[in-house]
């Protein structure tokens, strides 16, 4: 079986990967101009309001769409990925066993990567105080109006209760979350890092993405798993294949997905390298503003 | 793992006068500036004096970056100089100011602390903005460590930062029976929090026998994964108990702790329990001491507040009392609680607790130079 390596822009030591999945509602699987490497990477996908029939309803009243778009993500991430030490997943997708009380999991890491989140809620709030007071807005929103929603919200469901690390740094949150996160496997703070990244699609998200208009902000999210790698490896020569700014750009053909773009590229990365339709694959995020970073992921 | 430097920007003033007004027990409590919506039954803010206006989060926190990274004297020419900022609110509350105006006008870059930092500190590398909530601070100390340990970076400047959003003080104002006057922490008659302005910024370097403020031996981190909102005696547990094993150090080697103490009805008594299930349990007799009473509640910056309190506890050996404690709550039974006045600093660590919405705990532990 092919083991999937993931080295960060800036982390001096490579991670594994052993669960991967993107989740982009609406996306069309098959565009003319996607690289034949990247079929059937990108499935159907629910749009965030019909999370329920995925994750079951309960518990997601008041979830932002950027919420419940990594909750979907994770949900199929875990339920390909068998824990450490195990040879099959432990996570039944059918049964989520988080959703019961039950014994967390403190080995477990989730280093979430967004900005767009709850700013319409935020704004929605904002606006409703002013017009009518605090009596019209519902108690139930309190978590929303915390930046850090998304990292807890995919703790608790799925009761990973090792560090958890919100990560909200622009276009480059996804792969800033990837440093973050085989940083975590490194000095022993977690065993398996959860890597998420979200984004919503609502119009206080696209006002204040107002990017260049060829890479307009989408509703989407994805997840990788990572574990320690077992040997110290060294990066591989030369890509062949680059996903972003530089090569085939997802956030072109499907829409941008800002922060969690770099973790996106990660998820098709890795299905790519395990599917052995490529065996060094180059990956980047970034923008005029926040500047560009890069990450490698291979086969070993 | 050394502190070079710790700048702080509170109600009170820098970090000299925010300690000087808390060894002699005053807090910064202010009116809530005009503004702010009618019926927000929020009536007060512990609140950096003058108006804050759009981007006030990105001003505190450059101005607090550029005085941390000259007193530490990192030259970013030759040093790989990384930046990590802690934060609960990011710049939300300039989103906010603008919503019923042209959105568009806040361009997301400026969300983050990226451009505010590189401005202030020229020649930085990597500037990653963390939003953890309460404890956003403490968990940026933690990633810091780690970098600088792994040789990721040759030193690493930790910030925190937050003004205040109007639909955080919405969700204050909505949960509490009658509007909160001020912060109580450990109060058996606490009537919840109140937020507090500012910003901090500390230097992390390598241990090179080089002149500083402070060690910094470990930060612990956990999540409840128990609560959205509610804290977990059992997360915070955890997180205690790793800051001890990564530090390499026993609970009776922590002398004093500088609590999260928020005021409200859940932190106190979860917090408590904690400190009593590590550290009484383990043989320690620390004081307790919390300075929200004084700060307010200063979100993603909290726990560097907590820190540069903390080195100065250390240098001056005075241990300033709880502002706002009249009479301890019962779970605090046991617990040595400083009150009134201050009291000799006891030998040993500081311990920092941060905790933050979500369950995110960062527990810090560090000594004299």
């Amino acid at each position: 079986m092919t083991v999937v390596l993931v080295h960060g822009p800036g982390s001096g030591a490579p991670a594994r990967v052993v669960g991967w999945a993107v989740h982009l509602p609406d996306a069309d699987p098959r565009p003319a101009d996607v690289p034949s490497v990247l079929a059937g990477l990108i499935g159907s996908a629910c749009p965030p309001e019909q999370a329920g029939s995925v994750l079951g309803r309960k518990g997601l009243l008041y979830k932002e769409p950027a919420t419940r778009l990594a909750l979907l993500a994770v949900h199929a991430a875990l339920a390909a990925s068998p824990p450490p030490g195990a040879a099959t997943p432990t996570y039944d997708p059918v049964a989520p066993p988080a959703r019961a009380p039950g014994p967390v999991q403190p080995d477990t890491a989730v280093v979430a990567c967004g900005n767009f989140g709850n700013v319409e809620t935020v704004v929605t709030v904002a606006r409703a105080v002013r017009a009518g007071g605090v009596r019209e807005v519902s108690p139930l929103a309190a978590p929303n109006a915390s930046s850090n929603v998304l990292a807890s919200t995919i703790a608790l469901w799925f009761g990973l209760a090792g560090p958890n690390v919100m990560v909200c740094s622009g276009a480059l949150a996804g792969l800033d979350g990837l440093d973050i996160a085989v940083r975590l496997l490194r000095t022993g703070r977690a065993g398996r890092v959860v890597l998420a990244g979200a984004e919503p699609g609502d119009e206080v998200a696209r006002a204040l993405h107002a990017g260049p208009g060829d890479r307009p902000l989408r509703a989407g999210g994805a997840c990788v798993v990572l574990e320690r790698a077992v040997a110290p490896t060294p990066v591989p020569g030369p890509a062949d294949l680059v996903l972003g700014a530089d090569g085939f750009d997802p956030g072109v053909i499907w829409g941008d997905t800002y922060g969690a773009q770099g973790v996106v590229s990660l998820a098709l990365a890795s299905g790519a390298v395990a599917a052995g339709r490529a065996g060094r694959v180059e990956v980047s995020c970034g923008d005029e503003h926040d500047g560009y970073r890069t990450a490698r992921v291979w086969a070993s | 793992m050394l502190i070079a430097s710790s700048v702080l920007r509170t109600c009170l003033g820098d970090g000299p006068q925010t300690f000087a007004a808390l060894l002699a027990g005053r807090d910064g409590r202010s009116p809530l500036r005009p503004g702010y919506p009618q019926q927000l039954r929020v009536a007060y803010g512990y609140q950096v004096d003058g108006p804050a206006g759009p981007y006030a989060a990105s001003r505190w926190l450059a101005d607090c970056a550029r005085r941390a990274v000259a007193a530490a004297g990192v030259d970013t020419r030759n040093v790989r100089l990384a930046c990590l900022v802690g934060t609960g609110l990011r710049e939300l509350s300039t989103v906010e100011a603008t919503a019923g105006e042209d959105l568009a006008g806040v361009p997301a870059h400026r969300l983050h602390f990226a451009d505010a930092v590189r401005a202030a500190v020229p020649g930085v590398g990597d500037v990653v903005t963390i939003a953890n909530a309460c404890s956003a601070s403490g968990h940026a100390l933690a990633l810091a460590q780690d970098m600088v340990e792994l040789g990721d970076a040759d030193a690493v400047l930790v910030c925190g930062t937050d003004a205040m959003t109007t639909s955080m003080l919405a969700m204050i104002g909505r949960v509490v029976d009658e509007p909160t006057e001020r912060v109580r922490p450990f109060d058996r008659d606490r009537h919840g929090v109140l937020l507090g302005e500012g910003a901090a910024a500390v230097v992390v370097v390598p241990d090179h026998g080089r002149p500083a403020l402070g060690r910094l031996l470990a930060t612990g981190l956990s999540c409840d994964a128990h609560h959205e909102t509610a804290p977990s005696p059992e997360g915070i547990v955890r997180a205690m108990r790793d800051a001890l094993t990564r530090a390499g150090a026993r609970p009776a080697d922590v002398g004093l702790v500088l609590a999260h103490g928020t005021g409200t009805a859940l932190n106190e008594p979860a917090e408590c329990a904690a400190l009593c299930e590590v550290l009484l349990a383990g043989g320690a007799d620390p004081l307790v001491t919390g300075v929200k009473g004084a700060v307010g509640h200063m979100s993603g910056t909290a726990a560097l507040a907590n820190l540069d309190v903390a080195l100065r506890c250390l240098a001056t050996g005075s241990v300033p009392p709880t502002v706002g404690l009249r009479v301890p709550l019962a779970e605090a039974a046991g617990l040595r609680l400083v009150r009134e006045e201050p009291a000799p600093l006891p030998p040993g660590l500081v311990q920092i607790d941060a905790f933050g919405f979500g369950g995110v705990n960062a527990v810090t532990l560090v000594g004299a130079p």
